[in-house]
């Protein structure tokens, strides 16, 4: 079960991480826009190095591009929600997004003296997401067994 | 071309959006089907089952084969399975970085007693560890 401000139930056409992290909310909320952290961390391969680029305010934008030899894969967005030590929201944009823009949203939840993370990411803006969500996990669970067999 | 792979995903997405279209696809995935046949299993007249099929075989997830006058109809599940792949590719992504995230969080937290935050906004409200 996924508790997000938006459902509070798990959803077939978004990815949902969660993880709990023994270290305060604010730390981990802040590794999110600083980019000295990013360019850590959303770079874990060995041979991959990362660099970014933040704006951190509502309507600001980021860069992370991530270098492994001779390829750079950028990924951008823009903030649409920043409320510090809760939820953080942006776009996310890349190539395996077809340079559309998705939406992701990170909840920082208290749990004990950690924080319980929650990451959603739909690839629909909400609002087509909302009328899209009921059909689409209804035939997930139809089509199930179809996806392995029909070409 | 990519905005066209993003149109036909919308497609598959509003193909299945309706409760209606969500039948006729269960129907043939219990095999061929032809058109008339189809429509009958359905509680509205031929061409509004009609209708329907339009929007599915746009989206690619239903495709007709007319042999003189019959229509046959045959499920495809390959638009549903490239939008399946984007979500495991992001679910593989996403928990790799969290993993990251969480071990560059620990260790600085043991190595760095005393260190300043270093993002500039976070020396507001500083708190104990």
């Amino acid at each position: 079960m996924v508790r997000t401000a938006d459902t509070g139930t798990s959803e077939a056409d978004a990815v949902v991480v969660r993880r709990v992290i023994a270290v305060a909310r604010e730390r981990v909320f802040d590794a999110w826009l600083d980019p000295a952290s990013l360019a850590r961390w959303m770079t874990p391969c060995p041979g991959w190095t990362a660099t970014a680029r933040v704006d951190p305010r509502v309507g600001g934008s980021f860069c992370i591009t991530m270098i492994d030899r001779d390829r750079a894969t950028e990924h951008s967005g823009e903030y649409l929600l920043i409320e510090r030590p809760s939820r953080l929201s942006f776009t996310w944009i890349s190539v395996h997004t077809d340079d559309r823009p998705t939406v992701v949203t990170v909840e920082f939840h208290s749990h004990g003296e950690g924080t319980e993370l929650v990451l959603t990411h739909r690839k629909l803006p909400p609002a087509q997401a909302n009328a899209h969500r009921e059909g689409w996990t209804e035939i997930v669970r139809q089509l199930t067994a179809t996806l392995t067999g029909v070409a | 071309m990519m905005a066209a792979n993003q149109r036909s995903l919308d497609r598959v997405y509003a193909a299945i959006s309706d409760p209606t279209r969500r039948g006729i696809l269960a129907e043939l995935r219990k095999g061929e089907a032809n058109v008339c046949a189809l429509a009958e299993r359905f509680p509205m007249s031929l061409n509004g089952v009609s209708k329907h099929l339009k929007v599915l075989e746009r989206a690619g997830l239903v495709e007709r084969t007319v042999r003189g006058r019959e229509h046959r109809l045959r499920l495809r599940a390959a638009p549903l399975r490239q939008a399946a792949d984007w979500l495991q590719h992001y679910q593989a992504f996403w928990e790799a970085r969290l993993d990251a995230l969480e071990e560059l969080l620990i260790a600085d937290r043991g190595a760095a007693a005393t260190a300043a935050p270093k993002h500039p906004r976070a020396v507001r409200g500083r708190r104990r560890r």
